[in-house]
């Protein structure tokens, strides 16, 4: 996206949107969550502010977490790092169980072969997408076709949209579900609406930046 | 387009604004139907322009600007610039040099994060009671807490009020421990003269959209008194791959929003005492303490009911406090419970997974209590009797809608009769006793 419609964007959520990230009447999130699960055919995504985010997310949604091991290859010293921070020991091969995770850097000349390069990612339960390449600061994505996957996932954020949908009332009727450790790992509403304008030509060539809902 | 500009005034208040049946029983509601939207953050031209702006500026440019200008602002030494105010606690204690196992004192009310955050420190958190008159974290609730294991006392400055940093700092230099400050609800709130988040060893603060100053969603800032401290969170955050960093998009908004943040402030002082002044005269309400010495930054202002003042001391104050909320709402106050039982409560401290198997509990099992609410009676007594405007005073609201919220009160509390009814018909379980809320 341009400057232009960078610019355009903001303003446009700026004085008509909400800031508020964690209102109930944000249209945002889960507008830049649609888009998502067109453009890659995953039925759930999970949206945070950074890869690391991302990670977590992924892995906690396949209840992987403290003194587990994952399967998982590619990753560079910084992510390794991450993963082991948690808790969580590395094998560097895809082992018989296939990765843990997918991993796929976003940038602005890679939206419009989205659908084809998620495509020939190797199989795994979840996605990360790392869309901080696109420029509004660190942001990624968990998408994964696993249902309590994702409301896993959601439940390691503070206000996820579990907390919205409860009006925060932490009461779980499944125990598995119940939260450990929790991180504000929320996108902004803000960076949302620049994501997902950026991201329109993955579901439709002829989207322009200029159309805004 | 789209505008978010109030269709009609706030008409000023009016003798029949008051003098009616209250809106829960059939009468006219103080504030219309229509005209209770409050709208925060308020974004100006200079915002709109900043954020233009910042497009065409590097990114670590507008963030690092952003955070700088707050730290000079609140007088802290060093600062980081972060995605969430989770995320600064975490760091605020990584900084003040917590450790796997330590354990971390932490008042029972609180915003869950402040607890989280020791977690994701590899800390297990210690709760304590509050004090009743101020609700911030007893000093000695936390002295009789402190052990062999303890590493840092951590307060919060709740809804804006600075916790007892005296006596705290005391107990800390005692005892060989840090301070860490979480300032969540303290922008520009000042103790003895000096802004909280400079008051520690450490600090952590949200700058989330619906904070005194807020950026344009999620973000937050840790402070630190010394570069060590510094650059161990630094180190913390390079060794372990953790990305925390705030968006460029996010500070653009905050720095706009901080050239305005001494305004907002006025405005809030000069509501928060109207609103005060309307509400003693009540006898059922009590406005917020604030000790002397202390800047009160109202990010949320918390009204005590005292049932007794009315001729109600019979009745159980937690169900006359539900009652007053219901009828505060039909009036059009969105006054609301901001917690209901205290954090230790919470799932996520009952269950303990942590980052899963229990970690890090499973470190100092010593440190770990299994909670009833019943072990924090100042916490208890606050929620039972309690009620909080949020935002309402934040943004520069009218004047005439201030007016009708201390007019609401003083309608409401004029009722015993209606409130003693409505209690006797109703069934009010104890806060604490419904599903924990995160705010």
């Amino acid at each position: 996206m341009d400057d232009f419609g960078t610019a355009l964007v903001l303003t446009r959520v700026l004085t008509t949107g909400v800031l508020m990230s964690i209102e109930k009447n944000d249209r945002e999130l889960p507008a830049l969550g649609r888009l998502l699960r067109q453009a890659t055919g995953r039925a759930y995504v999970n949206l945070v502010n950074s890869r690391s985010a991302g990670f977590h997310t992924s892995l906690v949604g396949q209840r992987v977490g403290h003194g587990d091991t994952i399967d998982q290859p590619d990753l560079d010293a910084r992510q390794r790092a991450f993963v082991e921070w948690l808790g969580i020991a590395v094998r560097p091969g895809a082992g018989l169980g296939g990765r843990a995770f997918g991993f796929l850097a976003v940038g602005p000349d890679d939206v419009s072969t989205l659908r084809d390069r998620v495509g020939s990612l190797p199989p795994a339960p979840a996605l990360v997408l790392d869309l901080t390449g696109l420029g509004f600061g660190p942001a990624a994505a968990v998408l994964t076709d696993d249902e309590r996957a994702w409301a896993r996932g959601e439940r390691l954020t503070i206000f996820g949209s579990f907390d919205l949908r409860t009006m925060w009332t932490q009461r779980e009727a499944d125990a598995e579900l119940v939260p450990g450790v929790q991180f504000n790992y929320r996108l902004s509403p803000l960076v949302a609406a620049c994501l997902r304008i950026a991201l329109s030509p993955a579901t439709s060539r002829t989207d322009a930046p200029g159309a805004i809902s | 387009m789209i505008t978010d500009f109030p269709d009609h005034p706030m008409p000023p208040v009016d003798h029949g604004a008051t003098a009616g049946e209250l809106a829960a029983l059939g009468g006219d509601p103080v504030i219309p139907a229509g005209l209770r939207r409050t709208n925060f953050p308020v974004v100006t031209k200079e915002d709109v322009f900043r954020m233009l702006l910042a497009v065409r500026t590097s990114p670590d440019k507008v963030v690092g600007d952003f955070a700088e200008s707050y730290r000079m602002y609140v007088g802290a030494r060093h600062a980081i610039p972060t995605a969430s105010g989770t995320a600064s606690l975490h760091l605020a204690l990584v900084g003040a040099g917590v450790r796997p196992g330590d354990e971390v004192i932490v008042p029972a009310f609180t915003f869950i994060a402040t607890a989280q955050a020791v977690v994701a420190a590899g800390a297990v958190p210690v709760f304590v009671d509050i004090d009743p008159s101020t609700y911030c974290m007893a000093p000695d609730a936390a002295a009789a807490a402190v052990t062999e294991r303890t590493r840092a006392v951590m307060p919060v400055h709740v809804h804006g009020l600075p916790a007892d940093v005296t006596a705290l700092r005391a107990l800390c230099a005692r005892h060989g421990l840090t301070l860490v400050e979480d300032a969540s609800h303290a922008h520009s709130a000042r103790y003895d003269g000096a802004v909280c988040g400079s008051l520690g060893d450490a600090a952590g603060q949200s700058l989330m959209a619906d904070k005194n100053l807020p950026v344009g969603g999620e973000g937050g800032i840790a402070f630190f008194a010394t570069g060590e401290a510094h650059a161990r969170a630094t180190e913390y955050l390079d060794q372990h791959g953790i990305d925390y960093g705030m968006s460029w998009v996010a500070a653009a908004f905050g720095a706009a929003q901080l050239q305005r943040l001494p305004y907002y402030d006025e405005i809030r002082a000069r509501n928060a005492g109207e609103l005060s002044a309307a509400l003693l005269p009540t006898g059922l309400f009590r406005p917020p303490h604030v000790p002397a010495g202390s800047t009160h930054a109202f990010n949320m202002y918390r009204v005590r009911l005292d049932p007794g003042a009315v001729g109600l001391e019979d009745l159980p104050v937690h169900a006359v406090t539900a009652v007053v909320h219901e009828l505060l709402v039909a009036e059009g106050v969105p006054a609301r419970e901001w917690q209901n039982t205290p954090i230790p409560c919470h799932l996520p401290f009952r269950d303990r997974g942590g980052f899963g198997n229990g970690y890090p509990f499973s470190l100092n099992p010593a440190a770990v209590r299994d909670h009833v609410p019943q072990d924090f009676p100042a916490t208890l007594a606050m929620l039972e009797s309690t009620l909080v405007l949020c935002r309402e005073l934040r943004s520069p609201v009218e004047h005439e809608r201030l007016a009708r919220y201390a007019a609401a009160f003083g309608k409401v509390a004029a009722r015993p009769d209606a409130i003693r009814t409505l209690v006797a018909d109703g069934d009010f379980p104890l806060p604490y006793a419904r599903a924990a809320r995160l705010g």
